[in-house]
C-alpha cells in the first residue's frame, strides 16, 4: 500500500489517454460505411444516365441535386456504423477526414460555378474527379487502404476526362457509379456494413 | 491510507506500449487485418510481428492466418483472456489515479 507519486500518476493519465486515443482511431479507421458508398455510387449511376437523357455531359440541374443526396446519404451511412461500432461519430480520425474533404469539395463547388459561367462545362468531369479523387485520397491516409486505391482511381479517371473531355460522361458514370459501388462491396466485404 | 498499485503488479505484457496499443486497436475492432494494425499504430512489419507474437503466446490474441485474393492475409482478434487483462490494466490505472486524487483532497 502507498501513495501514487506524481510521476505514477502523470503516467497512468498518459496510458489511459493514449489507450483512448488507440481505440477510436481503430474504430473510425474501419467505419467508413460500404453500404453508404455503394448507395452513392447507384445514385451515381442514374444521375450519369439522366444527364445523358437530358444532354450535356455533365447537366447541373441533374449533378448537383444528386451531390447533395450522395453527401447526406454518406453522411447518414457512416452515423449508422459508427453506431454499430459504438465509436463516436465526432471523433479523433472522422474529425480529420472531414477536414481533409471539405476544402476539396468547397472548391469543387467553386470551380463549378465559375466554369459554368465560363461555359465551360466540359473540364467539369474532370475538375469533380480530380478534386473529389484527391480528397478521398488525402482522406484515406486515415482509413483502410481501400479508400486510398479508391483515391487514386478517381484520380486516373479524372486525368482522363482532362485529355479526353468527350468520354466525360462515360467517366463521370465510371467515377461516381461503378467505382463506388465496388469499392463499397469492397468495405463490406472486409470490414463489415 | 490510499491503495496503489505497485508498478511489480503491472501486467508487463500489456504495460508495454506498442502491444498495449495492440490490444487497444482489438478493443474497438472485432478483427484488424495486419496492415490495418501497422497503420493505426505507424509501426513496423518486424515491431508489429515480434509484439504480436508475444501477446498471441500469452493467448491474449489469436491469429487467423489465411489468403485473400490469392494474397496472403493475417488477420488478429483479441481473446476473452486478452480483454480481461486490458480491462484489468485499466483498472489499475484508474486506481492510480483515484488513489492520487485522495492523497490530494487529505493534503
Amino acid at each position: 500500500m502507498s501513495t501514487p507519486t506524481r510521476e505514477d500518476q502523470q503516467q497512468a493519465q498518459e496510458t489511459l489517454a493514449y489507450i483512448r486515443q488507440t481505440m477510436e482511431s481503430a474504430a473510425s479507421f474501419t467505419a467508413v460505411s460500404g453500404w453508404g458508398l455503394v448507395g452513392v455510387g447507384t445514385a451515381g449511376f442514374l444521375a450519369a444516365a439522366a444527364s445523358s437523357r437530358l444532354g450535356g455531359v455533365a447537366n447541373l440541374r441533374v449533378w448537383i441535386p444528386t451531390a447533395t443526396f450522395a453527401i447526406a446519404l454518406s453522411m447518414v451511412a457512416n452515423a449508422w456504423k459508427a453506431r454499430k461500432l459504438d465509436v463516436a461519430l465526432w471523433s479523433g480520425s472522422f474529425r480529420k477526414v472531414v477536414w481533409v474533404m471539405a476544402p476539396m469539395l468547397a472548391a469543387g463547388a467553386l470551380l463549378t460555378y465559375g466554369l459554368f459561367r465560363a461555359g465551360q462545362t466540359a473540364l467539369l468531369p474532370a475538375t469533380w474527379l480530380l478534386l473529389y479523387g484527391a480528397g478521398v485520397t488525402a482522406g484515406g491516409t486515415l482509413s483502410v487502404r481501400a479508400i486510398r486505391s479508391m483515391g487514386v482511381v478517381l484520380l486516373l479517371l479524372g486525368a482522363a476526362a482532362l485529355f479526353r473531355p468527350i468520354y466525360g460522361a462515360v467517366l463521370l458514370a465510371a467515377g461516381f457509379g461503378a467505382v463506388h459501388v465496388i469499392f463499397g462491396i469492397v468495405l463490406v466485404q472486409r470490414h463489415g456494413g | 491510507m490510499a491503495v496503489s498499485v505497485a508498478p511489480e503488479e503491472l501486467d508487463r505484457l500489456i504495460h508495454e506500449r506498442m502491444r498495449l496499443g495492440i490490444v487497444s486497436a482489438l478493443a474497438a475492432n472485432d478483427t484488424l487485418a495486419f496492415g490495418d494494425l501497422k497503420e493505426i499504430l505507424k509501426t513496423s512489419d518486424g515491431n508489429l510481428s515480434v509484439h504480436a507474437r508475444k501477446l498471441e503466446d500469452a493467448g491474449y490474441i489469436k491469429v487467423t492466418k489465411g489468403f485473400e485474393d490469392r494474397r496472403p492475409k493475417t488477420e488478429y482478434r483479441l481473446t476473452t483472456k486478452g480483454r480481461r487483462a486490458l480491462e484489468g490494466y485499466l483498472a489499475q490505472m484508474e486506481q492510480i489515479l483515484g488513489a492520487a486524487r485522495e492523497a490530494l483532497e487529505r493534503s
